[in-house]
C-alpha cells in the first residue's frame, strides 16, 4: 500500500472539479464568516444542520459504528465553532475548510483507535493556521526543566480542571463530567484543547 | 530543484487521512518545501470536499434528531475560541551542526542523538506501529553501507546533500525505496535526513554484513 515508487516529477493537475449549480457556498461561507466574527449563534445553526448528516454519513463510513460517527460530528463541528476565525476565505471554499477540520478529527480518532495515542498530532501534519516565519528560537533545556504545574497554570480554569481530574486525580472521563455537572464531550474536548495547549506551549521534550 | 516527490497516490492517501501518521510528517514536510505538491494536495482536498458535502447524492433527509439538537445547544453553550499559536522553531545540534527542524516535527518529542562514527540517529516519538522514523545526520564525507530493506524506507533530505547510484539529492527531495532496491548514500558535505522504515535493515556486502545486528539502531 505504502511501497509505490516515488514518482520523479512533480505534474500539475490540470483537472478540475466542478461545483454542483445549486451549492449553497456563498451562504455557507457567510455563514462561517459570521461564526467567526460575530460568533452568530443562528450562522453555525445553519451550518450545523447543512455538515452534521453529511460529517455523520463520513464517520460511519470511516469508523463503521454510529456512536464513533456522532463523536466525529462532535469533535468537527466543535471546531468550527472554536475556530471559525482561522478560516481565511482567500485559500478556498468553506466545505473545503470545514473537510480538514473533519479530516484532522478523524485522522485523530483513528490514531486514538488503533495506538491508543491520545497526542493528537493532525494539526502538526496538517495545519489550521499558516505560519508566520518568525525568528529562530534557540533551542534551550531550561524548557524541561520548568514543572509542568507552571504550563497548567496558563491555561484557562475550566481546561486546568479537567486535566487535574483526569492526570492528577485519576478520575474517567465520565466520573469527572458528573462531578462538573458537564456532558462527557465537553469534558473530552476541553482536555483536547488543554492538551494541544500545553504541547505547544512545552514544546519539543527533546529526550 | 526538487526532483524526487510523493506519487499521486500516496498524496491522496495522504489528504484523505489515511496515511500512517509518519508517512503523513514526511509528506507534511515535503509540501512545506515543494509549492507543486502543495497545490496538488490543496486540489485533492477540494475535490474530497466537494465529494463528500456538495456532490454528495445520498438522502440526508433525516435532518438531526433530537439528540443532535442538544449537541448543537452543548456546543455554542462555551464561547471560547482557539487562540491563533506560532510554533516555535526548534534547533537541534547534532555533531557540531546547527539545523532547523521542519514545523512539522517541531512540537514533536524525539530522543537524544546516538552517534556510530558518521552516523546519529535519533528516534522521533511517533508510536507509529512497525514504522520507525527518525532524524539521521550524516557526518560530512560518511556514507551508509550497502543495504535492502525487507519492507520499505522513506528518506527525506531536510537539509545538505547525498547522492547514491542513482544520482544526486537536494533538500526536500522525498525517496521511497522498497524491498528491491539497494543504495549506498554517501555525504560530501554533510547532511540531515527524517527516515521511516518499515523492518529493520539488512547490510549485504562483505564486512558490513558485520553490522546486520545493529542495524536496528542506524535506522
Amino acid at each position: 500500500m505504502v511501497s509505490q515508487q516515488p514518482s520523479i516529477r512533480c505534474k500539475p493537475r490540470t483537472g478540475n472539479y466542478t461545483a454542483m449549480p445549486d451549492t449553497p457556498s456563498k451562504e455557507l461561507a457567510d455563514a462561517l464568516f459570521a461564526v467567526a466574527t460575530k460568533r452568530d449563534k443562528k450562522a453555525f445553526s445553519y451550518l450545523f444542520a447543512y455538515f452534521s448528516p453529511k460529517i455523520k454519513r463520513f464517520g460511519i463510513k470511516q469508523f463503521n459504528s454510529e456512536a464513533q460517527a456522532m463523536e466525529l460530528v462532535q469533535e468537527t463541528l466543535t471546531s468550527v465553532w472554536r475556530k471559525a476565525h482561522l478560516y481565511n476565505n482567500d485559500k478556498g471554499a468553506a466545505t473545503t475548510w470545514i473537510y480538514t477540520v473533519m479530516r484532522n478529527a478523524s485522522f485523530d480518532m483513528l490514531r486514538k483507535m488503533k495506538s491508543n495515542k491520545e497526542d493528537n498530532i493532525s494539526e502538526d501534519i496538517w495545519p489550521l493556521v499558516e505560519q508566520n516565519e518568525n525568528d529562530a528560537h534557540e533551542f534551550s533545556d531550561h524548557l524541561e526543566d520548568k514543572q509542568i504545574k507552571g504550563y497548567l497554570d496558563k491555561l484557562p480554569q475550566a481546561q486546568r480542571d479537567v486535566v487535574r481530574g483526569v492526570y492528577f486525580q485519576d478520575m474517567s472521563q465520565e466520573q469527572l463530567a458528573e462531578q462538573l455537572n458537564i456532558p462527557v464531550g465537553t469534558v473530552k474536548s476541553r482536555l483536547r484543547l488543554a492538551l494541544q495547549k500545553l504541547r505547544n506551549e512545552m514544546g519539543d521534550k527533546n529526550d | 530543484m526538487i526532483k524526487h516527490h510523493p506519487t499521486d497516490a500516496l498524496l491522496t492517501q495522504y489528504c484523505n487521512g489515511t496515511l500512517p501518521a509518519s508517512l503523513s510528517v514526511a509528506v507534511s514536510i515535503h509540501i512545506d518545501m515543494c509549492s507543486c505538491c502543495r497545490d496538488k494536495v490543496e486540489a485533492i482536498e477540494a475535490s474530497n470536499a466537494s465529494e463528500v458535502f456538495i456532490n454528495n447524492q445520498e438522502d440526508f433527509s433525516e435532518q438531526i434528531d433530537l439528540e443532535d439538537a442538544g449537541l448543537l445547544e452543548s456546543i455554542m453553550l462555551d464561547d471560547g475560541i482557539d487562540e491563533v499559536y506560532e510554533v516555535k522553531k526548534q534547533e537541534v545540534s547534532v555533531n557540531e551542526q546547527s539545523y532547523e527542524l521542519p514545523r512539522a516535527l517541531s512540537r514533536i518529542a524525539h530522543s537524544k542523538f546516538m552517534q556510530m562514527g558518521k552516523l546519529s540517529r535519533s528516534r522521533i516519538a511517533l508510536d507509529d506501529g512497525a514504522l520507525r522514523s527518525s532524524l539521521l545526520h550524516i557526518a560530512a564525507g560518511g556514507e551508509i553501507p550497502e543495504h535492502t530493506h525487507t519492507g520499505f524506507e522513506l528518506t527525506l533530505l531536510l537539509a545538505g546533500e547525498f547522492s547514491d547510484e542513482s544520482g544526486d539529492y537536494v533538500a526536500g527531495d522525498f525517496m521511497l525505496l522498497d524491498g528491491q532496491h539497494q543504495h549506498t548514500p554517501v555525504t560530501e558535505n554533510g547532511c540531515l535526513c527524517y527516515t521511516v522504515v518499515s523492518s529493520a535493515l539488512h547490510f549485504n556486502k562483505g564486512l558490513s554484513k558485520l553490522l546486520n545486528p545493529i542495524g536496528n539502531l542506524i535506522y
